[in-house]
């Protein structure tokens, strides 16, 4: 029998609620946009979260850090601390693993998990982030903003990729690209405060979710493969960016190895 | 112990697609795959496959009181891709319904017969068997230095739906 807070989502079939607390999530990046996501994940049911950030909140993120308050700011609180409070607060039976330090330093504990959020700010992080849920066939989606100047003023633009092995990946759709990484690292610590704010980052949030319960449990037929939205943020809008037209009966070329699949060091390591 | 196996949505299909061929004189079709190893944190492993090997229509024996029966060639080439390859070994074949599976009686003895042999080429690294319906799949494994046989208790099939199994769902 349901639970009385999974009894509105019924409609997501009888195995949602089971669905939800067996899955075993990973949200990296706790910011603007990860924030929201674990919210939303806690309010759907989820009941397994791996959340990893090793950053404190300051005054400059409460324009946007859902659950956030003036005095997590006095008290300089990690971003963990704040998300496994929100997470609590709905679901206090949920398992929290809550690690603060950079997600590369505790990969070991995202191997198993059956779906990872990122929530980061570089195509570098991304990168790596793919290239990790490739080696262990984990589906990732990915969010992120960006506020450009204008001759005329000031716009937004964002994007919601769903990235799953053995399918197009996030060079295949162009949304990584060498220049782009090349013209990122040779800017490196000269990036300063993005601008960000708190709707984008909540609408690309939202729809991630949507995309992850499609995946996890659908509800309706056809659930989509690799997906690319691109959001703009003056009209509003989010649509399949254009470039999927032209990848609809692509394979990846850039992670067709399965070579590479697993911790590269683990038989090493195990013979010494 | 948590085992988790994963392989792709497409890996999967020409599993199904080459255990589905009708073979000369058995009655079903049996495989290998081979896999990428890793433990999990606490206790348990992640195994994902990532190559087929079907068993060559020559190296079956003609035994009309099973499915399919391996002969000794089989087994020797399986063995030689564990041994070159370091990759942990999984046998594969599928019962024609629909629903979870359920290994028989001779399907686990004739599995402890082999399994625990790629312990000699691979000993650091667990090996085992899948079985297939038309729409699951379940798995027993033979973990290092455990004296009792595992389930695998999570099967993840990646792809869109990502479907996953549970031993105890």
């Amino acid at each position: 029998m349901m639970k009385d807070q999974s009894l509105r989502q019924s409609f997501l079939g009888p195995h949602s609620e089971d669905v939800f607390k067996a899955s075993k999530i990973g949200f990296i990046g706790l910011g603007g946009g990860g924030s929201h996501i674990v919210q939303q994940w806690a309010h759907l049911g989820g009941g397994n979260f791996t959340i990893i950030d090793f950053d404190v909140i300051e005054a400059t993120n409460l324009n946007r850090l859902v659950g956030a308050t003036l005095e997590d700011v006095k008290n300089s609180e990690l971003k963990t601390s704040i998300a496994k409070r929100v997470i609590k607060n709905i679901n206090p039976d949920a398992d929290v693993k809550v690690f603060n330090k950079p997600w590369q330093e505790v990969s070991d504990q995202l191997r198993d998990c059956d779906l990872i959020f990122g929530c980061v700010d570089s195509y570098q992080a991304r990168r790596d982030l793919e290239i990790f849920c490739r080696r262990f066939l984990t589906p990732y989606i990915d969010i992120g903003m960006d506020v450009y100047e204008m001759e005329n003023g000031y716009s937004i633009s964002g994007q919601v990729i769903m990235s799953i092995p053995g399918s197009i990946c996030m060079h295949c759709m162009q949304y990584l690209r060498e220049d782009l990484l090349e013209k990122e690292a040779a800017r490196y610590g000269d990036a300063g405060g993005k601008p960000q704010v708190v709707w984008p980052n909540g609408i690309l949030a939202s729809t991630a979710v949507g995309l992850a319960v499609q995946l996890l449990n659908p509800w309706h037929p056809n659930p989509p493969g690799s997906v690319y939205l691109e959001y703009d943020g003056v009209t509003n809008t989010i649509n399949v960016s254009p470039r999927m037209e032209y990848l609809a009966h692509t394979q990846c070329h850039h992670f067709f190895n399965t070579e590479g699949m697993g911790d590269p060091f683990y038989l090493l390591r195990s013979k010494k | 112990m948590k085992i988790a196996f994963k392989m792709t949505d497409r890996f999967l299909k020409i599993v199904r697609t080459d255990l589905n061929r009708r073979h000369p004189y058995a009655a079903e079709r049996v495989g290998f795959i081979a896999c990428t190893v890793t433990p999990l944190p606490n206790e348990g492993w992640i195994i994902m496959a990532n190559e087929y090997h079907p068993v060559a229509d020559e190296d079956y024996l003609n035994d009309w009181t099973v499915g399919a029966m391996m002969g000794p060639a089989a087994i020797r080439k399986a063995l030689q891709i564990a041994y070159s390859s370091g990759k942990s070994m999984f046998h594969v074949h599928m019962h024609e319904h629909s629903g979870r599976p359920r290994f028989s009686k001779v399907d686990l003895s004739e599995s402890q017969k082999f399994i625990p042999d790629f312990w000699n080429v691979q000993p650091d690294i667990p090996h085992g068997t899948l079985l297939l319906s038309h729409n699951e799949v379940v798995g027993m494994c033979w973990v290092p230095d455990q004296p009792i046989i595992q389930s695998v208790t999570d099967i993840t099939i990646t792809g869109s739906p990502l479907l996953r199994f549970w031993r105890n769902a």
